[in-house]
């Protein structure tokens, strides 16, 4: 926890309105988009101590180099609608939400280009740049409620992204406040950045009030480091400005056809990929499709595993593609569904979550496969996950890769099985790994994946910056980089107690058991009055407290990996108890 | 006694709705109160986070948290985006409900509670000056008092005792008489809808005034009911049957005033002949269109004006945003009242439209605090305003 001066100076810094330590408002930013399983919050203590909303760059400097002084940990966090734990406190420390950095700063038409404070949200940017008649080539399908810095720091790809690539193919360059406060945009800071940090004391202004901002020292052109930022959670920096490539606003033309069998339908995504450029081409499995059915989201269609394939361009390449549509799903044994059904689906891009409501809770995840596995992959998951209620859909990027996104129907009232349930989201990833895939995001969750998601140069790369900016790593711990366990207070003192007690309890029976054997060689640890008993008390608490300090130093991919195996084996036996 | 903590939740089996949240937040920016703060706390994403905390927990909601309850509008916006249907709406209903129970209903609504009960209308004012609106038109009510008609205009209490609305009902008392109709008030028998009581979740209250309301329609033969008021319309077409069955309303019609005037355009007896050359540019009141689906009438009859340019805002008909009045918020929190309807002035002034228009007495009372002080060349019009003078009807 912060001492009061603490707070005060940060809500100094930041802002009084702009600052909050109350209980309320530290539990509602400790959380993302996923309901965790109870005993998930005792292994790994996600609360925070106070949640601050900087309104410009100056502010986040001024923040992270308080911090910085202060040794407080920084969780950075968009609008938190994100399920990976990107944005989870796992030391403690402060949150920088960063939706009140939300302005359009600059919309470049020569360049095709616009500039944007990092906590505006995609749905404003999308309405903004419609009146210009812009618009941007991907968005996220959270887009409603999602902030562009938050998916430029997690990463991912989305509707548009069929065409253009996700977000990493979007970001033009970066404005990031690096750990110790010093302001950089990414396309000046070039390569030496990662490579030779030497620390930037110079650029503090000298003799203003303590953390006010001064200019910068860092302005070196150089190599273009700024992709290096992307799906970085945070962890180097925390991304106040983003520029983004723009295009023109033209036709838009969604075309849904539904197919009888998964293979059929796979045939065809992979024959309409080839023959045509969709702007966004996304398939929802039979399984998902019932369950839409279930809250009433899904009109009547002649098959159940339904595509969406929108085109994106001018009247005439729109229809080209769309005459191209329909000669594959025709090839392929499909319906090209009504003008009605394709405005629907299009429509519902943004609502994947319908079918929470049959959980009421879900369990979500989401990797990367290439197409030409997608059939396997998904024979592999019904095998796997026989029994289990879950719905995939997916989205093909411009590598020819589906997103494949689960989700498993739960219940979080039912904590034992909920909590076993939790190997589902694993294995699919693991499942996907297995047919050639990859990581979608890393977050948290998925830090144990960072080397292959990142590649050996660039993660190398970024692990040299992490340790010469954040040594002590306290912008964004946990992320990326894989963290230890952080046991709660009341976890941390239940091991003690437990320990305390287990000791003269095991001892006691010892005596009984083998009375003969201890006498002979331990004959101290015979309880015999209450001073040895005592004794053996404070051997609980040191052997507890020897216990408390190793599990603290777990690390989170290590627990999830071996924590797999038993909750898979656990879910088996408490599926279905309370 | 703390087993009979949401009770109304838990009756309507509202209580698992927390829980069904996805968080996904898209709540969040369509939701006045959060945009005036940009806090999570204020959102709903935010409160049925830690409503479930509470639920769960069969925990009390603190003092602090019922005061941010109530800086919800109830414009419905939230349900309207949500990915899981949760029906938003009536769960702050029924939240503002359990508030009541615990006792910490805003001043505010304490005065209205007490208003009503001493006087049967939200500003304690006699009942015996429940026609007071009708000054300017007393020669087109005479006779009309509770005589036998089949077509009566509810008034409603802010029109009948506000005089900066009173134009509202004299307009509809104007045009009534420009079509021959022959209609009735209900007078000192008018009572409040009781819709103050159904926003702050008290509906057992609310039962009494509509039972009186509806008997008093049926004692004099009424048929269709006529209101400029979308809070009183939704109070008898969607509280009262909820309240006393479908039975209830049976052999009545509710229509607001736009559905009125478009009957009467499709029914060939009204047409609209003058020009009216003005840019107008249309709020649908939350409690018509998105709690009632009501979007269109209002939109055809602006469109049978001739030279009216109708010009849409980026934000219309389901995703239209609040004025800020809703949900009593004028009364509870009247200065964030005032800035939720100045963002939605930005909005209509973005259009580059003469005239806002709309057709509620709140988003009236609403647009013009916010444009008091406020340097734009828009005006506010209520819909009723815009047909007598188009019609240019004394």
């Amino acid at each position: 926890m912060l001492k009061e001066r603490q707070l005060t100076e940060l809500a100094d810094i930041v802002g009084e309105d702009y600052f909050s330590s109350e209980e309320y408002m530290r539990k509602l930013y400790s959380q993302d988009i996923a309901a965790l399983p109870g005993l998930v919050h005792d292994l790994l203590d996600t609360s925070v101590s106070a949640v601050a909303q900087p309104t410009t760059s100056e502010v986040v400097a001024n923040l992270l180099q308080y911090c910085l002084k202060e040794r407080i940990p920084v969780v950075p966090r968009g609008h938190g609608t994100s399920g990976y734990g990107g944005v989870l406190a796992t030391k403690g420390g402060i949150v920088v939400e960063m939706t009140r950095m939300n302005e359009i700063y600059n919309i470049d038409r020569e360049n095709m280009t616009v500039e944007v404070g990092a906590g505006i949200i995609w749905g404003k940017l999308i309405e903004e740049l419609e009146d210009e008649g812009l618009t941007v080539a991907a968005y996220p399908s959270s887009a409603p409620s999602s902030t562009v810095g938050g998916w430029v720091a997690a990463g991912g790809t989305g509707i548009g992204s069929t065409k253009y690539g996700g977000i990493r193919e979007q970001v033009v360059d970066l404005e990031v406040v690096l750990p110790d406060g010093q302001i950089i945009k990414t396309t000046k800071a070039g390569i030496g950045l990662f490579q030779g940090y030497k620390g930037l004391d110079y650029m503090y202004h000298p003799g203003t009030d303590k953390y006010q901002w001064g200019p910068s020292g860092h302005d070196k052109p150089g190599d273009d480091v700024t992709g290096l930022f992307v799906d970085s959670n945070g962890t180097l920096g925390i991304i106040t400005k983003v520029k983004l490539k723009i295009i023109p606003l033209r036709t838009i033309q969604p075309m849904v056809a539904s197919f009888r069998s998964r293979k059929l339908m796979i045939g065809a995504l992979k024959d309409i990929l080839e023959a045509t450029r969709p702007f966004y081409l996304h398939f929802i499995t039979n399984d998902f499709y019932r369950m839409l059915g279930e809250v009433d989201k899904a009109p009547e269609t002649i098959g159940e595993w339904i595509v969406l394939s929108t085109y994106e361009g001018s009247d005439a390449e729109v229809a080209g593609e769309v005459e191209k549509f329909h000669h594959f799903v025709s090839r392929y044994g499909g319906t090209v569904e009504s003008d009605e059904i394709a405005n629907h689906e299009w429509a519902e891009r943004f609502y994947p979550l319908r079918i929470k409501r049959l959980g009421p809770s879900l369990a979500p995840s989401e990797v990367y496969v290439p197409l030409e596995h997608l059939e396997e992959y998904l024979e592999h998951l019904d095998r796997h996950f026989k029994g289990e209620k879950y719905a995939v859909e997916g989205a093909i990027d411009d590598l020819g890769e589906v997103a494949a996104l689960a989700w498993f129907l739960d219940d979080e009232r039912r904590k034992i099985s909920f909590l076993m349930g939790w190997y589902r989201s694993l294995d699919f990833i693991k499942l996907g790994l297995q047919h050639g895939g990859r990581a979608y995001s890393i977050g948290m969750w998925n830090a144990g994946h960072s080397l292959s998601f990142f590649g050996r140069k660039n993660y190398g790369l970024m692990e040299r910056m992490k340790s010469q900016t954040d040594p002590k790593n306290r912008l964004n711990p946990g992320k990326v980089f894989p963290a230890s366990l952080n046991l709660s207070i009341r976890f941390n003192l239940l091991i003690l107690l437990v320990a305390t007690i287990a000791v003269p309890v095991v001892l006691w029976f010892a005596g009984l058991l083998v009375p003969d054997l201890i006498m002979a060689y331990v004959p101290w640890l015979m309880l015999q009055d209450v001073m040895s008993v005592f004794i053996a008390m404070v051997i609980g608490l040191l052997i507890g407290v020897v216990v408390v300090e190793i599990a603290n130093i777990v690390p989170i991919t290590f627990l999830l990996a071996i924590g797999a195996h038993f909750m898979r084996l656990g879910r088996r036996i408490f599926k279905g108890s309370k | 006694m703390v087993s009979e903590l949401f009770k109304g939740l838990r009756e309507e089996e509202l209580d698992i709705e927390p829980t069904i949240c996805a968080r996904c937040g898209f709540c969040t920016f369509v939701c006045p109160a959060y945009l005036d703060t940009l806090w999570d706390s204020q959102s709903p994403r935010g409160k049925l986070f830690q409503l479930k905390d509470l639920i769960t927990k069969n925990k009390a909601i603190p003092a602090d948290f019922a005061e941010r309850i109530f800086k919800c509008t109830l414009c419905g916006a939230c349900e309207e985006i949500c990915q899981v249907n949760i029906p938003l709406l009536r769960f702050w209903q029924l939240a503002r409900g359990e508030i009541a129970t615990l006792g910490e209903w805003p001043e505010i609504i304490n005065f209205i509670d007490n208003a009503i009960q001493n006087s049967q209308n939200i500003m304690d004012i006699d009942q015996d000056d429940r026609l007071i609106w009708t000054d300017m038109v007393d020669d087109l009510v005479e006779g009309r008092v509770q005589k036998q008609a089949e077509v009566a205009y509810f008034a409603g209490c802010n029109i009948s005792y506000k005089g900066t609305l009173a134009h509202m009902g004299e307009n509809t008392v104007k045009l009534f008489s420009h079509l021959g109709i022959d209609f009735t008030l209900l007078g000192e028998n008018e009572f409040c809808c009781g819709n103050p009581y159904f926003v702050a979740g008290d509906f057992e209250s609310g039962t009494k005034l509509a039972d009186h309301n509806l008997s008093e329609l049926k004692r004099l033969g009424v048929k269709t009911v006529v209101f400029n008021c979308p809070g009183c319309h939704r109070a008898f077409s969607h509280e009262y049957p909820h309240l006393l069955g479908k039975e209830a309303i049976e052999g009545l019609e509710f229509l607001s005033f736009s559905q009125f005037v478009l009957r009467m355009i499709k029914e060939g007896k009204l047409s609209f002949t003058n020009q009216y050359p003005h840019v107008v540019t249309w709020h649908d009141p939350c409690e018509l269109g998105r709690h009632q689906d009501i979007y269109e009438p209002a939109r055809e009859v602006l469109r049978a004006i001739p030279g009216l340019e109708l010009r849409e805002m980026k934000h219309n008909r389901n995703r239209a945003r609040c004025c800020g009045g809703g949900g009593i918020l004028k009364g509870t929190n009247p200065v964030m009242s005032v800035r939720v309807s100045g963002r939605r002035i930005e909005m209509a002034e973005a259009t580059g439209a003469e005239i806002m228009a709309s057709e509620c007495p709140s988003c009236t009372m609403s647009f013009n605090d916010g444009m008091e002080g406020r340097e734009t060349s828009i005006v506010f019009k209520d819909l009723s305003q815009i047909v007598v003078e188009a019609l240019d009807i004394e």
